[in-house]
This record gives structure tokens, sequence and C-alpha cells, in this order.
């Protein structure tokens, strides 16, 4: 019987992984890919953002990474956009080492606005890159060549695809929460100096932290140009893709399993419909409300939707561990 | 030997907070610091548990030279500590709390949690083991604090005025628990304000004054010292209860 | 002779950096809470500068005061309805309440007015100055200057009048501070209502010569944290020295290295500012 609602629960999550399948509707299969795809960044962000209270607002230069290393690829080496996608990894590897490291000697505040002008930064130098296409940007192949060009009319197999990414990514971040590196993030982010007390290298599991979810959110990006086959410094490197994870985290909860899942579930289908209701893309309606979101979440409930609903933390009931 | 801190001297700017101090620590000791407040020895012993780099002197310990070693890797030495103000992990359980601690000598969840809960009963908080670690006060917090660093599993214990703070039924609880803990075999550091507190409980006290080591000895014989009535016991006397 | 007009040029601009910095000094210095929303301060301000003029006709001796009034009750309302109730909350709420303000403000403004460019006419303070080959133009001598002694009339004012100490006693200690009296809120309120006052004044003057869009505060939050940072955080004086100091790098850069990378000098002056000295470069240690 205690088990009754994780089993409701499981059905659920089923039936809604699988309803973009059975609808035919091209429009609700897109956002379902979109959404799962944001769902993957977001989800990425709040390893380091949401587990290690580290809180990031330059997420973007990694979804950048990965989308120029896709289109870079194509455009460059004439492989299909896909092959970038190890390539990006790579190179975010690089940069949480090089750039990460030394701003994890800065705490709070300083933190997150060392990674605005780190992002401002990339996006300037992107612009005036004219290799990288600077202020234009690079477009993928306009009609596929073989199969890898991942080249599809419909989203299912997007969707598939980005599902079974941000399943593994899940899949990780469920071990990590139950186990040691789990824990310490989540005491480095809450105490830094009791953490390091009691023999957490802060340093070091911050940048264990920062190397998978930058790996993962440059894969994104690389997924990303895939689908849409365009990339620009804005779309790339601009604040408003750091702005998607962070609100999809703390709307559905930082620093929990589910939350930024949930947080995209919400906040990518109310993008859709308010720029659909209140003009287009552009007229930035959606990030009025986004703004507004995360004031009442920072205001009234910091820890995000799953303060209200335990079972979204991913570890259901509490009971003996 | 098992710890010694030879000439330690931290300044802040033109203010020297510890001049020259030393200590030397035997296994299975249990030792008190006391002094006036602004006397140093708290910054003194943030430079024993690694939370502040002395510009000069050196310390050892169980035959290292960690002088400039990093708290995490003092801990892992088997150097704990705990905060005068607690510090706890908001958002998890109390004993998700003391796991942290745990994980430090047992890498697998299952250990680390069996570990925490044993030192749960110990310290006396097994009943409030699932509740959010934010419903607990301060008595709590402060043994939380304890219990935690002890879920590391250390050598030597510092605690910084573990004490303060507490009503006199809290204090006779943890004063029962430090000397268990000391019973476990844990040396100790005790920072404490309250004279009484160090008298019953240690076997040897160190009084700073002015980021000096004024005194040293039994706490009879220190609180006997002269020198050690007019800067501290003086100003301290209303205070000390029969 | 290029240097000079150079130097110059970026004094000006410095001083206006400096005003609207000193605002945010001013907040972080009391309270440990950095706006994100700063840059989007000075934006609302240009906004109101611009709209008094085009629908009401008013120049500057109106509307500077005007929208140093608007952003006075900006800021006192952000921290009496947000920061208020987040600043002693868990750190992420802390640093996303002011984040969401900004794209708030930021994407209405886009929503309103669009995302054109708009600017007051050039003629509005126009002219410009000879002095044996430097070439001064009235409308930044005014921004200018008029900043210059705002900046300074802020220091003045914390430093020298009751008010100011009964802010900078709340900002070394809360606590003590209540207990002498000083009830720490309406001193809070007080101090964000002052910082985006100066902001406010920023905004309108900067106005008079740079265009305003809903996206021009991105960068002035930028500006700010630089200059903060440079100049330690919390110090209207050192807020005053990096402000200009910045302005004359911008202009120097902008000179030598072309337009898109003055901003790219700051921010990588900024990032290696807080690699290399966290706690600023004038700031206590």
């Amino acid at each position: 019987m205690k088990n009754f609602p994780r089993v409701l629960l499981i059905a659920a999550a089923a039936a809604l992984v699988a309803a973009p399948f059975l609808t035919g509707n091209p429009f609700y299969q897109r956002i379902a890919a979109l959404t799962a795809l944001a769902a993957i960044s977001a989800s990425a962000w709040n390893l380091i953002g949401g587990y290690g209270g580290q809180v990031s607002f330059g997420h973007s230069v990694y979804f950048g990474i990965g989308a120029y290393a896709s289109l870079l690829a194509y455009t460059k080496l004439g492989v299909p956009p896909i092959a970038g996608a190890p390539l990006g990894v790579l190179a975010s590897f690089a940069l949480s080492v090089i750039v990460g490291l030394p701003s994890f000697r800065l705490r709070g505040h300083y933190f997150s606005m060392a990674t605005i002008a780190i992002a401002a930064l990339a996006e300037v130098l992107v612009t005036n890159w004219g290799f990288a296409g600077g202020a234009i940007g690079l477009m993928g192949p306009a009609s596929p060549r073989s199969l890898a060009d991942l080249l599809f009319r419909s989203a299912l197999p997007y969707y598939a695809l980005f599902v079974a990414v941000l399943a593994s990514l899940l899949g990780f971040t469920y071990l990590m929460q139950r186990g040691r590196m789990g824990f310490y993030l989540r005491a480095l982010g809450s105490g830094e100096r009791a953490a390091e007390s009691l023999g957490v290298p802060i340093r070091r599991y911050k940048l264990y932290a920062l190397l998978v979810s930058g790996a993962f959110t440059s894969l994104a990006g690389s997924l990303y140009a895939v689908m849409v086959g365009f990339i620009d410094p804005g779309s790339g490197f601009g604040i408003l893709v750091s702005v998607n994870m962070v609100v999809m985290s703390a709307l559905g909860g930082a620093g929990t399993l589910f939350g930024p899942l949930v947080g995209a579930i919400i906040l990518v289908p109310l993008e859709e419909t308010t720029n659909a209701l209140l003009g287009g893309g552009s007229s930035g309606a959606a990030y009025v409300v986004y703004g507004a979101i995360i004031m009442l979440i920072a205001r009234f409930s910091p820890g995000g939707l799953a303060q209200w609903w335990p079972l979204l933390s991913g570890k259901g009931r509490r009971g003996a561990a | 030997m098992l710890l010694e801190a030879k000439g330690i001297i931290k300044t802040f700017g033109s203010f020297r907070a510890v001049d020259e101090a030393d200590l030397t620590l035997q296994e299975h000791e249990l030792i008190g610091l006391i002094g006036p407040n602004g006397a140093g020895k708290s910054t003194f012993f943030n430079c024993l548990a690694g939370d502040a780099l002395p510009d000069g002197g050196s310390i050892r310990f169980r035959d290292r030279e960690i002088t400039r070693m990093a708290p995490h890797d003092r801990a892992r030495l088997g150097l704990a500590r705990t905060f005068q103000v607690p510090i706890v992990f908001d958002g998890m359980t109390v004993r998700e709390n003391v796991m942290v601690g745990a994980f430090l000598r047992r890498p697998h969840r299952h250990a680390a949690a069996a570990k925490a809960d044993e030192v749960l009963a110990f310290t006396g908080l097994a009943e409030q083991a699932d509740q959010p670690v934010t419903t607990l006060g301060t008595p709590g917090r402060k043994r939380l604090e304890i219990a935690r660093a002890l879920a590391s599993e250390p050598t030597v214990l510092l605690l910084d005025e573990a004490l303060a703070g507490l009503t006199s039924a809290e204090v006779e609880t943890a004063i029962a628990l430090v000397r268990r803990i000391h019973e476990s075999g844990i040396t100790l550091i005790v920072v404490e304000h309250i004279m009484e507190v160090i008298h019953r409980l240690t076997q040897r006290v160190i009084v700073f004054q002015q980021g000096r080591v004024l005194a040293e000895g039994s706490p009879a014989d220190v609180t006997a010292d002269p020198r050690v009535i007019e800067a501290y016991l003086g100003r301290r006397a209303g205070r000390h209860r029969p | 002779m290029i240097l000079l007009q150079l130097g110059v040029d970026g004094l000006l601009l410095g001083a206006v950096y400096a005003l609207f910095s000193s605002g945010l000094t001013l907040i972080w210095g009391m309270m440990n809470v950095v706006n994100f929303a700063h840059g989007d301060f000075v934006m609302v301000a240009m906004y109101v500068a611009f709209f008094a003029f085009t629908l009401l006709g008013v120049g500057p001796i109106v509307f500077v005061p005007l929208a140093a009034i608007t952003l006075f009750g900006l800021g006192v309302l952000v921290y009496v309805a947000l920061v208020r109730h987040v600043m002693r909350g868990p750190m992420l709420a802390q640093i996303i309440s002011t984040f969401g303000l900004a794209l708030f403000l930021r994407y209405a403004a886009l929503w309103l007015f669009s995302a054109n460019f708009v600017s007051l006419p050039d003629t509005l303070v126009g002219g410009v100055y000879d002095l044996g080959g430097l070439r001064l133009s009235a409308s930044h001598l005014l921004a200018g200057a008029t900043a210059l002694v705002l900046t300074l009339g802020m220091h003045l004012l914390l430093t020298r009048t009751d008010l100011g100490s009964r802010m900078l006693a709340v900002s070394e200690d809360r606590t003590a501070a209540a207990l002498v009296g000083i009830r720490p809120d309406p001193m809070q309120a007080l101090a964000w209502g002052i910082g985006a006052a100066s902001t406010g004044v920023a905004g309108a003057l900067i106005a008079l010569f740079f265009y305003v869009s809903p996206e021009v505060g991105n960068s002035f939050t930028l500006l700010a944290f630089v200059t903060v940072c440079l100049g330690g955080f919390g110090s209207v004086p050192g807020a005053l020295l990096a402000g200009l100091a910045i302005g004359v790098i911008q202009s120097i850069s902008a000179y030598f290295l072309g337009p898109a990378t003055k901003d790219v000098a700051v921010y990588a002056l900024f990032v290696l500012l807080l690699w290399v000295r966290p706690q600023g470069l004038l700031g206590r240690a």
C-alpha cells in the first residue's frame, strides 16, 4: 500500500514519456522535443547550481560551445553535425578547468558575477570571430546527406534522442545524489567552512560537478544545433540561454532530482503559448513572465515546487535510509 | 607528541591577534583554552584547524608539518573541529548532516549511514535523526556539530565554545558528552569561557591574554595564579558559580 | 593631444559610471546584497528621461530630478517587497531574486517600448567647446560635472551627516545598531532609495548622449560590477576613482582597438580582478 503512489507515479511518467508518440500533432511533438532538450540543460545546470549551490549565469558558454562545435564540424570538416558533439564536450572540459577552477575561489554573489561577465565576454568574442560566422552565425546541412546528419522532418526522432540523453543524465544524478558526491555537493553548497572542516575537498568536488554539468550542457547545445540547424551568438551564448536553465531549476526545485524537468515541462509549453498569444518570440513577453516567476520563487518558495511536493526530490517518502 | 604548535603569529593589519603562542598536546589529553574576549584564543584555534593561516611559527600533527595544510586535509589526518556559531547544512536531515562527516572514512552510503546512526545514538540525537536539521535549536545544533565531527572519526577534536549559550541543565548534558568522547579515546582541546566547566572537565589549561600564553598548568594551579586572576578571573569573578 | 582628448572624454564618461556605481556599492556595502538589476535601473531612468522629453517636452532641469524621484521609489519598493524578505534566506534566493527583477524590467521594457533604439535629440544640450584643440561636448560636460558633484555629495552624506553615520552603523553591525535605537529596516530601505536615486540621475544624464534601448542595462550592470570590484566593495571614493579609470580605459581601448573591444577589455579586467583579488583592488583584505 505504501508503494501505491510510486506505482501510480511511474505509470503517469511512462504515459507522459509516450504521449508525444501517440499524438499525431507535429506542434505538440515539437514542444515535447524542446521540453526534453531544455530539461537536459536545466538538469545539467542543476548539478553545480542546485546541488552545489554555485549559481552560474554563465552556462550559456557551455551550450554555445556545444552548438558551435557541431556546426563548425559540419561547415569546416564536412562531417555530420553530431560528430562535433564529442569535440564540444572536450572543449567544455577544458573550459571547466581553465575558467571554472579559478572562479571557484569566489563565493556566493561573487561567483555569480564572474559567470555573468565570462558569458558576456564569450558572446562578444564569438560575435567578432569571423571563422565561426561572426554575428551571422552558422548553418547546418540544408538537406540530409545521410542518416548521420540526423535531419528529420518529424520532431519524434529528436524527442526519442533527447529523452535518452535526459534519462542517462537523471540516472547519473540519482546515483550521485545518493552517494558521497551528492552529500558533499549539498554540504559545500550550504556551508563551505563546515564542509571543509569535515574533510570535503571543496574545489575538487565543485570541479567534478562542473565537469559533468558543463559536458551535458555542451551536449544539449550540440543537440540543439543538430535539430535546429542554425546557431548565432545570441542563441548559443546569450544570457537568456542561461536564464532558461536557472528559471527551470528554480521553479521545479534547485538541487532536486526532478525539479529542472518539472520546470521545463511547465515553462517550455508556457513560453510557446505566451509567445503565440502575445506576439512573436522577440516580444520578450515570456521573459517578463520568467522574471516574475524567479522573483516569486525567491520571495515565497526558495525550494521551488519541490518544497511542496517531496516526491520531486526523488527520495519519495523519508523512511529508513 | 600528538599536536605541537610553536611560535604561532597571526596578524590582522598591524594588530597581532596571536603573538608567538605555543601549545603541546599529548595523546588522550583533554585540555582547555581560556582567556578573556579578544585574547586571541579563537584565532589561535583557527590556526590549529586550518581556517586561518599563521604568519609565523609551525604546527605539527602526528609527526607531520601541517602549518599551511588545508582544513580538509587536516580532517583526513584526524583533526576535527566544531564552530562557535554552528554551521548546519540546511536542506538536509540530521542524519544526512552527520553522514557528510561519516563519508570521510566510509565512502559507501550504507556504511556512512550506519556510522551516522552510531554517532547519533552516542550523542543522544537518535530521535531527531529524520528531522530536517532546521528544526534543531541552538543546543541541538551544537550537539549535531559534535556528532558530525565525531562521524569523521578524528584523533583530535577541537571544540570551539561548544557549551556557550546553553542553560545550566544543557551544560550538564554537554559536559557528560565531552567526558564520554574523551573516554572513547579521543584527544580534545576545549575553548571555553566558563571557568567552572574548564575546572571540572580538563586536566590542563592554557590561559591566553593579548595573543600570548599567560599561564599553563592544572586548573587549580592556573586559577591560583595572581596574573590569571587579574587578567581573567578578576573580570569574570561575578560569573563564577560556586 | 589625442591621448589628452581621449583621457578627458573618458573621465567625463567615467564620472557618470562612478555615480551609478556608487549607488550599487552603497547597497552592497550596507547589506552585502548584490543588485543584479542595477544596470536595468539605469535603463529605466533613461526611459524616464526620454519620455519626459518626448511626452512632456521638459528638459534636463526637470527630467533629471524626475528620474531621481522615480528611481528612489523603485528602489524602496524593491527593498520592501523583495530584498528584505530574501536577504537572510538561502543564497540561491538572494542571487536569483534581483536577477529575476532584471529580466522583468528588461523584457517589460522590450514588450512595452519595442527593441528599437531611441535617443534624445543632440541639440537638447548642444554645443561643443573648443579649448585650444581640446573638444568638449556640452552634454558630456554637464553629465560628467553633475555626476562628479553628486558622487562627492553621496560620500559626504555618508561620512559627514547624522543620517550617514546611522546608515554606516547598520552596515557595520545590524544587531548593535538596533540596540542603540537605530532601526535597520528603514535605514536599509533608505539606502536602496538613495542608491537607486543616484542611479536614476546617472541614467538620465547618460540619456543625453547615449541611445536608449531595453537591453542597454546589461552592459551597465557589468560596468557597475567592475567599478565596484575595482574600487573596493562598499567604498564610494573607491567607486569614484574606479569609475574614472574605467571611463578612460574604455575610451582609449575603443579608439585604438575598435569599439567592439571596449567591453571586452572591461569584462576581461573584471574577471581577472575577481580571480586575483576577490576583495577588490582598493578593498580591505
